[in-house]
């Protein structure tokens, strides 16, 4: 088959039509002129006639030919030619360097194994080529042949799952721009079931897919783990859920030191509490043993740990919230001072504090003088003695399921403010429990003919989360990213603390997350100010592969072939596209048409003289 | 009068060039005189049997002609001329048709142009070899028809008929075969100059005729070398002036076929009249008047 790289220029075979006129028109036109010899014309062309008409019919034939050939050459026509050798070809080849091909397979990585297979390939170029390796974190290297083959060597698996499919997109795009006569792309990868899920459209450019023929290994890896709360005050829990086939031993330490091992089974979230010795930010992960994939054996996370908030309790609150505050003080997780208060709505004059609905309704107008001398962007609106159950939002809803609000006042929002809040809670569909940075506004008092919720088992844990994750001082948060990605800039934060100490500085409203998996704080001065937890994607611990047909599946165009082999990996690809330019014959060929007819025309003349 | 050029013999001259100097018979008697003055490079014409003058010897002439009792008496070396008896009747036949007044190249003359003046000459050398000479024109008719006389003011005749019109859209020559036959009465000699494009048959009959009759006959066929040689190399509708036939040609693609065709037909005029005994010469009108004079006069002297 052949392809036009410029197509239009065919429009040019139209100009053949022009000696076909000329032969067709030949004998209408020419002066008239007498001659008395006109009998021996007449014979001449009588006798001669058949040869005249074949000789002009040749000539006419090689005209147009030569037009044709011409045009055709202009349209810049590339072909399979017979013959050794490729043409011309871009050339991008996408290296999976994910970090599921750092699984050890037979004594090798699996990438070692598709870096062996991608340099073959890239060893076949030839100078004419153009070259580039992409790899699965969109990096793209392109040069000579040595230029590609020392940037394969030197590929190395991420501590993440990358983005092969971005990574072939950007390949197709690379091979489509160039103007060389072929375009392939190469993919080599262990085709990852969780790396390939969309499928891709490539359209016409040829595409090969390497994958490797053996079983992936059976890994064990913890898929998640995390400081539950966020804040230990100082007491807490870390939580973390371990894949693995049948069980796997764990290590979850915090410092460095352990703080827990044991055995966990398949599927089964392990739960660990801890309270640790040390205040202020810390690192922590969860270990298991080292097997075929390294990578997602460890998983950190970050825990900021505290003493307990100090707390002073209003006696207008009533027995229930100053009997929950006692056992907090009693178990530890909240201390008698005044850093936080938890007042009547119409008592608050500081902040941070619980603020709870006056049980009088004759001082919400204090109440929301208070609140709005405070900044505070809500008010209490009219009462609502009409039962209703609080509907929860994310996170907050395991606690305050089931609890009944007798009665409430509706929280409104003060007009021409915008600052920014929460809703904790909805009674029916209007906020019962909203919150912002220092403040959390509970719209009934918390006394039994108002709301089921201070007679309830959960009141004391939500009172002391309150305390310690929403008003206690502000000491940053915890933000999880994947190697590579971008994340957003803590407000604050001037700086990052990487591995070592070594710090370093940020501007901008985002960062790039480092490459390496580990815990970074955010800082501000010397002070850390969060922590950014980099981890590997959970999916790129499933191993799973798909077959050939749902890789090619994933890969849709019009010339896309999934391989497992070398044999077939060497067939289909540069050698196997050998689609050359075939300007150059066919120039000679319009030539040669030349030649043949200035030769016809030649001994016409030679005749005629 | 003067002569063409001094030193020059005028039927050694470009046709168009000694045309141009005077009329019809001023330049037959040139070409005539210049012709009479290279026979003696014959060796068989101008010497019968009947002694008719003296003239200056020229190198070249035989010594057996050499007067010698002048040579001896009076130091001067002269030879002696013979006149043939006067017993041969000879007709021109020349075609006068439409084809003949063409030419090729404006500084040629025309077929009918050449061949009046080679008629002239013609009639003027048989006259002065006291040969009855007479005359026929023809076209799609027969214009003229001057029954052969001796008389010396008997080419005046013939030079005036030259005049009469014609350019007739045929060539009709076997009528004019015909009538030349009838206007000689014993045998004689028939001189057909024609540019010869009509059918042969009939011309190579009414020849044989002729020929049956005792008569020599010559044929005179006359081309313009564009005739012959095809030179336009436009793309060109050729139109024949008389049937008004148009054959459209592209020159260089025929010119080769059309030389072969003319060579061709050259060949069989050729074979056609040698089968039957009649004389064949071709004519081109860039020769000079003497070439032709020559090939009649050579079948002059053959005449028994």
């Amino acid at each position: 088959m052949i392809d036009f790289l410029a197509p239009l220029y065919l429009a040019a075979a139209a100009v053949a039509a022009i000696p076909l006129f000329l032969h067709l028109i030949r004998r209408r036109i020419g002066t008239r002129r007498e001659f008395p010899a006109v009998r021996y014309l007449a014979r001449a062309e009588r006798e001669h006639s058949r040869k005249l008409r074949l000789r002009n019919l040749l000539l006419m034939l090689l005209r147009v030919l030569a037009v044709l050939l011409v045009a055709l050459a202009a349209a810049r026509p590339v072909a399979r030619v017979i013959g050794s050798g490729h043409a011309p070809t871009a050339l991008a080849v996408v290296l999976d360097n994910s970090l599921s091909t750092s699984a050890v397979v037979n004594g090798q990585t699996v990438l070692e194994g598709l870096e062996a297979r991608a340099r073959l390939l890239v060893e076949r170029a030839s100078p004419g080529d153009q070259i580039w390796l992409v790899t699965a974190d969109g990096v793209v290297r392109g040069g000579s042949r040595g230029t590609v083959l020392t940037a394969i060597r030197r590929t190395e698996s991420l501590a993440g799952a990358g983005d092969p499919e971005h990574a072939v997109t950007v390949a197709a795009s690379l091979v489509r721009a160039a103007s060389t006569v072929a375009h392939e792309v190469a993919i080599f990868t262990d085709a990852q079931a969780t790396s390939w899920t969309d499928p891709l459209s490539l359209g016409r450019v040829h595409v090969v897919a390497y994958r490797p023929r053996t079983d992936p290994p059976v890994n064990h890896a913890v898929t998640e783990s995390a400081a539950s709360p966020g804040r230990w005050t100082p007491d807490g829990a870390v939580r973390a859920r371990i894949l693995t086939p049948d069980s796997a031993v764990y290590r979850i330490a915090l410092e460095g030191r352990t703080v827990a091992r044991g055995t966990a089974a398949r599927n089964e979230e392990v739960v660990v509490h801890a309270t640790p010795a040390a205040r202020g930010w810390m690192d922590g992960s969860v270990e298991l043993e080292p097997d075929e994939l390294r990578g997602d054996d460890v998983r950190r996370f970050a825990v900021w740990v505290g003493a307990a908030p100090a707390v002073a309790a209003s006696p207008a609150l009533g027995i229930f919230a100053r009997s929950a505050l006692d056992a907090l003080v009693s178990a530890g997780r909240a201390a008698v001072g005044n850093d936080i208060a938890m007042v009547p709505a119409n008592d608050v004059t500081t902040l941070p504090a619980l603020i709870v609905a006056p049980a009088d309704p004759l001082r919400v107008g204090a109440a929301n003088r208070a609140l709005e001398r405070l900044g505070i962007p809500w008010r209490f609106g009219e009462v609502q003695n009409v039962a209703s159950t609080v509907n929860g939002v994310p996170g907050d809803s395991s606690r305050l399921a089931g609890v009944t609000v007798m009665r409430r006042y509706a929280l409104e929002r003060r007009a021409g403010t915008d600052a920014p809040s929460d809703t904790l809670a909805m009674a029916g569909a209007d906020p019962w429990i909203v919150a912002g940075p220092t403040y959390v506004i509970v719209a009934s008092p918390l006394i039994p003919q108002a709301t089921n919720f201070p007679v309830r088992a959960a009141f004391v844990p939500w009172l002391g989360d309150v305390f310690s994750q929403r008003l206690e001082q502000e000491v940053g948060s915890v933000i999880n990213a994947a190697p590579g990605v971008q994340v957003g800039r803590p407000a604050n934060a001037d700086g990052l603390e990487l591995a070592g100490g070594e710090r370093l500085s940020l501007s901008g409203d985002s960062l790039t997350a480092p490459d390496q998996p580990g815990v970074y704080f955010f800082m501000h001065g010397t002070r850390r100010l969060g922590a950014l937890v980099v981890n590997p994607e959970a999916r790129e611990s499933a191993l799973a592969r798909l077959n050939n047909d749902a890789l090619a599946a994933r890969l849709r165009g019009s010339d896309v072939r999934v391989v497992d082999d070398a044999a077939t990996l060497h067939t289909h690809t540069l050698s196997s596209a050998p689609r050359r330019p075939i300007v150059a014959p066919l120039l000679m060929l319009a030539l040669l048409v030349l030649v043949v007819e200035s030769a016809v025309v030649g001994t016409g003349r030679r005749r005629a003289a | 009068m003067s002569t063409a050029a001094p030193g020059q013999r005028a039927d050694l001259l470009d046709p168009a060039t000694i045309a141009s100097l005077g009329r019809i018979e001023v330049i037959a008697r040139w070409v005539v005189d210049g012709f009479l003055t290279g026979l003696h490079r014959s060796r068989r014409k101008g010497f019968s049997v009947e002694f008719a003058e003296h003239r200056p010897y020229q190198p070249g002439d035989e010594l057996r002609y050499l007067d010698w009792k002048i040579a001896a008496r009076a130091d001067r070396w002269v030879v002696k001329q013979y006149e043939e008896e006067t017993n041969l009747r000879a007709a021109l036949v020349l075609d006068v048709s439409r084809s003949m007044a063409w030419t090729g190249a404006p500084e040629r003359l025309t077929k009918l142009a050449y061949a009046e003046r080679l008629t002239a000459a013609l009639a003027l050398l048989f006259l002065r070899q006291r040969d009855a000479v007479g005359l026929v024109r023809f076209d799609d008719e027969i214009r003229t028809a001057l029954a052969p006389r001796v008389r010396t003011g008997h080419w005046r005749h013939i030079v005036a008929a030259l005049d009469e019109p014609g350019s007739g859209h045929a060539s009709r020559a076997a009528d004019a075969l015909e009538q030349a036959g009838r206007l000689i009465s014993r045998r004689g000699i028939v001189v057909l100059i024609s540019d010869l494009l009509m059918d042969p048959p009939a011309v190579v009959q009414h020849v044989r005729a002729l020929r049956h009759a005792g008569h020599q006959v010559v044929v005179l066929h006359l081309f313009d070398p564009a005739e012959r040689e095809l030179p336009i190399t436009a793309d060109t509708v050729f139109v024949d002036p008389e049937s008004n036939i148009e054959v459209p040609a592209t020159v260089q693609e025929v010119r080769s076929a059309y030389r072969a065709t003319v060579n061709a037909a050259i060949a069989e005029w050729r074979q056609s009249f040698a089968a039957i005994g009649a004389s064949y010469e071709t004519i081109s009108t860039d020769a000079p008047f003497g070439v032709p004079l020559r090939r009649a006069f050579a079948s002059r002297q053959r005449v028994p």
